[in-house]
């Protein structure tokens, strides 16, 4: 029908290039649709890699992989060149932590966190779980990778670690147990009226880190990417033979790394590498550097050959 | 109840396409189809055929053989709201998920 030779083999190799490939629309930065956004939140929560292909943009992959898979929907993905499901099926497998596995991802321990509620939160949760739980309803927090916490009314999942905290009971998915400890709940006044609002100290920070000892840092050849986030201009004018400039091809690839991956930000005199480091936190990543005192820095105190500007 | 339409493209032209799609792929298979809105359906169907496979497995079978119903531009089926794959009791001790 509408899978010619020539798309069944793009295909092909597309699964065959990608060990865990998502064929969505949009793509992780901007989902075009629901169910891709919900597949991609919880990919995202494990923080292993993945690639994704946006059907929107290759019309024959969209119509081909329907019938490649012989299932009607988008998203689909696929692990090791098999079929997973869809987004109904990926939100089962990550709710029974099934999905470890193929992702390649060692299950956290069941720690029980340890979750504080001011006393206007609890009587808040309180009132919100006796309006509307029930015996398949309960209060959930989940903390995503990038230290996003949510509130919802879910059913209890297997793999839910149960926190009972000033009265009340909370699910947490162990993924987001690991990120919880510590947690405090409050409630605060916002321009909508009244919301939860939840403080996490394990949230990752931008480090900082002196010029010597990311002089230390290059010398020993150490895996990291040293990212000069200037105008090209600037970089142009001075840079570190290492740093690469960060322009729109260089954040796609950045994008797929794992997230665990050491980023080291460089700028004139470090504000900008800091409000960078600050954007991929919020993309997932745990190990961010910003250089203090940047390129101008680094040509007073290690290397005057960089010109300063 | 969603009105039925009598009729070339009518809703229970779509089902009968549907129930006659599904039953020539998994002849043993018992198929009920139920209109759910324009486009949208919902397919129940029981069959020794899905004994032993997982659920993906599963709709794989019964997507497949419907496939044709539901690509193009102008496909009579938009989408199967909800899609049950039910092992007859009989063979239902082998695994399934």
């Amino acid at each position: 029908m509408s899978l010619d030779d020539a798309t069944r083999q793009k295909i092909t190799d597309l699964i065959a290039e990608n060990r865990v490939l998502l064929f969505m629309k949009g793509d992780r930065s901007a989902p075009q649709c629901g169910f891709s956004a919900r597949v991609i939140e919880i990919l995202e929560g494990y923080g292993a890699p993945y690639e994704t292909l946006d059907v929107l943009s290759n019309p024959d992959v969209r119509e081909g992989i329907k019938d490649y898979s012989s299932w009607p929907t988008i998203p689909q993905l696929y692990v090791g060149g098999e079929f997973i499901g869809g987004c109904d099926i990926i939100t089962e497998m990550h709710g029974a932590g099934e999905l470890f596995e193929p992702l390649g991802v060692e299950p956290p321990p069941a720690i029980n966190p340890e979750i504080h509620l001011t006393t206007e939160a609890a009587e808040a949760l309180g009132q919100a779980v006796a309006q509307s739980g029930g015996p398949d309803q309960h209060l959930h927090l989940s903390i995503s990778q990038n230290f996003q916490s949510t509130l919802s009314m879910a059913p209890q999942s297997p793999m839910d670690v149960v926190v009972e905290t000033s009265g009340v009971t909370l699910m947490v998915d162990r993924l987001s147990a690991a990120r919880a400890n510590g947690v405090t709940i409050s409630l605060v006044e916002t321009q909508d009226g009244r919301g939860f609002k939840v403080d996490n100290p394990n949230a990752p920070q931008v480090q900082t880190m002196s010029v010597q000892a990311l002089k230390e840092l290059i010398d020993s050849g150490g895996p990291f990417e040293l990212l000069d986030v200037r105008t090209p201009e600037e970089y142009e004018t001075a840079r570190l033979e290492q740093a690469q400039l960060v322009d729109q091809r260089l954040f796609e690839r950045l994008q797929t790394l794992p997230r665990d991956t050491r980023l080291v930000f460089i700028c004139h005199h470090g504000p900008r590498g800091v409000q960078a480091g600050e954007q991929f936190l919020s993309m997932g990543f745990t190990d961010v550097h910003n250089v203090t005192g940047g390129l101008h820095a680094w040509s007073q105190e290690i290397d005057p050959s960089v010109p300063q500007y | 109840m969603p009105i039925q339409i009598a009729g070339p493209g009518g809703a229970l032209e779509v089902q009968a396409a549907l129930d006659e799609a599904v039953s020539q792929a998994m002849p043993e298979a018992e198929v009920e189809v139920t209109a759910a809105g324009p486009g949208h359906f919902e397919l129940r169907v029981t069959s020794t055929a899905f004994a032993g496979k997982t659920r993906v497995r599963q709709q794989q079978l019964v997507y497949g053989a419907i496939a044709h119903l539901m690509s193009g531009p102008n496909a009579p089926v938009h989408a199967i709201d909800r899609l049950e794959c039910i092992i007859p009791k009989s063979a239902s001790k082998a695994e399934s998920r």
